[in-house]
């Protein structure tokens, strides 16, 4: 599903190098479960941006579902993150001026999904997170659990094969953390393959694979 | 990128403008004012220009004026005659009446002095014109009481008068029938065949007219006119007229050319076409002034939009993670500027369109709305939209979804 080899990234500030990452190698099997995990500066930020698009790595290749996206150009890489990702933000990120139905159409705008198909669509969705009844609030007249589950449906959109959540939790009390993750999980076991990004152990625990990251470096992979 | 997309684009634009009416409106106010002032000072120029043809064209249709002496100013009809010294004679005028019918409809000679007229105890001070009845069809002056004095009243030195309004209404206590009544000219006594009709000119509503002859003998003393008065048939054969007169009279005056001349030859035509090029090149100039508030709008445009861009840059950012491209953020800001640039231009159309009317309304200005200028400045409007939205656009568009989306 998604095959990293020996990326590297590198940013110049003034004259310094800096290594973001160096030589990662990761494998993920299609439906698998992973967290990523090590402390703020380590890399793992880098390392979300490139496995879900948003940056392209200075060296090395990566395959995302068969495609090579290492050397694709913007508008190309936005069309693989609109059909292939689905993000889930720790701040949750949903447009505040539009309300929860419509910030799940906004990936099948993109997509070009016609009005009444995308509608029906965002409905499905919001209905699978349990929001059935919030379709018309905006966020800010929803909880943070519940904000968060209108991510999750707009990730769940275009049915990417692959979520990518960063810090889904961090924000969220520790009740609402674990109804989250367990959404999540739920998803990941009717097939979506899911990728934790975060710092806390006690999440990445339940990964079925973890990999840590140090200094831009895999510093360990276990499987549990 | 479909249509759908750009009606996407088209729907999001109009929630974000609704979703701060104010600032949407207040960008606007640029471009409202500016196409406001485009259409109102184009109406105006455009009615102003009407208003000088129109009054051109009321001294008379298709006029030729021939005058004695050097080219004096390119007046078509002079109000001031009184001191030139006549040179035209009725042999010229015999030689002008003799031309084609097919060039000429008529020609009526004519000079004028100041005089002082008197009723009863009554007087005023007026232009006396000496004249034939074929002036009347030539200045479209006719009597709109009584009758004109007649060609059988110019043979036979008549002492008849046709009187201007003003004068009549200097001389006689309003309702009285002037007709049949004597008034004294410079002290020579007329009797009254009727009354001019009111041109709003005081040149014509304080004059009286009388028989060329009765004006020779009684008045000048001079068998020689001021002024010659001619009638083409159409437009089209105007210079041509002119250009035989000339040629005429010349020989008759025994004078090599026009420079030499002891008479000159003003056309209708070229002064109207004149009059309106000076018109239209005043209505250009208001045009453009008017023009520069609407690019001020458009930059106003720009301004805002660039604003919106950094306040949005976490939208953006969130956007195109959910994989809108560069084009659909684009479009979506770009929709943004020309809709509040086409709603900016809509509402200035109104403003100016009653703007001109509430001038004509109470100051009585003319004003001319024409398709085209409404046309010119709506089109304006959308180009200012997409060229002052267009900066704003691309660079909300090259924004890094990366930084973007960790914007604060």
């Amino acid at each position: 599903m998604i095959q990293l080899q020996a990326v590297t990234k590198e940013y110049r500030m003034g004259s310094e190098t800096i290594h973001a990452l160096r030589n990662v190698d990761i494998d993920i099997m299609p439906g698998e479960y992973i967290a990523i995990i090590g402390p703020s500066g380590s890399g793992k930020s880098t390392l979300m941006n490139i496995v879900g698009c948003l940056d392209t790595a200075s060296r090395g290749a990566y395959t995302l579902a068969g495609t090579s996206v290492g050397k694709l150009a913007g508008d190309r890489l936005a069309t693989v993150r609109n059909e292939t990702i689905g993000f889930v933000f720790q701040s949750f990120n949903l447009l505040p001026r539009l309300n929860a139905r419509e910030n799940v159409e906004l990936p099948l705008i993109y997509a070009g999904v016609r009005k009444t198909a995308r509608r029906q669509r965002a409905m499905n969705m919001l209905e699978r997170v349990g929001l059935k009844d919030r379709v018309t609030h905006k966020p800010n007249e929803l909880s943070g659990g519940q904000r968060q589950r209108v991510a999750i449906a707009r990730a769940l959109a275009t049915n990417p094969p692959v979520l990518l959540a960063d810090e889904p939790t961090g924000a969220l009390d520790t009740h609402t953390g674990v109804e989250i993750m367990a959404l999540l999980e739920e998803l990941n076991r009717e097939g979506t393959t899911l990728i934790v990004v975060t710092h806390d152990i006690e999440l990445a625990l339940r990964a079925t694979r973890r990999i840590h990251l140090r200094d831009g470096e895999i510093i360990q992979e276990e499987v549990s | 990128m479909g249509r759908r997309s750009l009606w996407e684009s088209a729907r999001m634009s109009v929630r974000s403008i609704a979703g701060s009416p104010v600032r949407a409106g207040l960008t606007a106010l640029g471009v409202m004012i500016g196409v406001a002032s485009v259409i109102s000072l184009v109406a105006l120029g455009r009615g102003a220009e009407q208003e000088v043809s129109k009054n051109l064209q009321q001294l008379g249709s298709n006029l030729l004026m021939i005058y004695s002496g050097e080219p004096r100013g390119t007046a078509l009809v002079r109000t001031n005659t009184a001191n030139i010294r006549p040179t035209l004679t009725p042999t010229d005028l015999e030689a002008i009446r003799s031309f084609d019918s097919e060039l000429l409809n008529y020609a009526a000679p004519a000079s004028t002095s100041n005089a002082q007229v008197q009723f009863e105890n009554r007087n005023a001070a007026v232009t006396v014109f000496g004249t034939t009845p074929e002036y009347t069809e030539i200045r479209n002056f006719r009597p709109a009481f009584g009758t004109f004095f007649t060609h059988a009243d110019v043979e036979s030195r008549t002492h008849v008068v046709a009187i201007g309004m003003q004068v009549y209404r200097d001389l006689f206590t309003p309702g009285t029938d002037p007709v049949g009544r004597a008034i004294r000219v410079n002290g020579v006594s007329f009797t009254v065949v009727g009354v001019m009709e009111e041109k709003g000119e005081a040149a014509q509503d304080n004059s009286v007219l009388i028989p060329i002859s009765s004006y020779q003998r009684r008045i000048s003393g001079d068998s020689a006119f001021q002024m010659i008065a001619v009638q083409a048939t159409s437009p089209d054969v105007m210079r041509q007229l002119q250009s035989q007169i000339e040629e005429h009279l010349l020989r008759l005056h025994r004078m090599p050319t026009m420079d030499s001349a002891d008479f000159y030859v003003v056309n209708q035509l070229d002064l109207l076409s004149t009059v309106e090029g000076v018109a239209g090149t005043f209505t250009l100039m208001l045009a453009s002034i008017a023009a520069i508030s609407l690019v001020v709008g458009g930059i106003g445009i720009m301004n805002i939009m660039l604003v919106s861009v950094t306040e949005r840059t976490r939208e953006i950012g969130i956007r195109m993670a959910l994989g809108a491209r560069r084009q659909d953020i684009t479009i979506q800001f770009l929709a943004e500027a020309v809709l509040i640039a086409i709603a900016g231009g809509l509402i200035g159309i109104a403003l100016g369109v009653a703007g001109s009317w509430a001038v004509y309304r109470f100051a009585r200005i003319p004003s001319e709305i024409t398709i085209l200028s409404v046309g010119t400045a709506f089109g304006f409007s959308v180009l200012i939209g997409l060229f002052f939205g267009g900066y704003p656009a691309w660079r909300a568009s090259r924004l890094n979804p990366i930084e973007a989306l960790r914007y604060e």
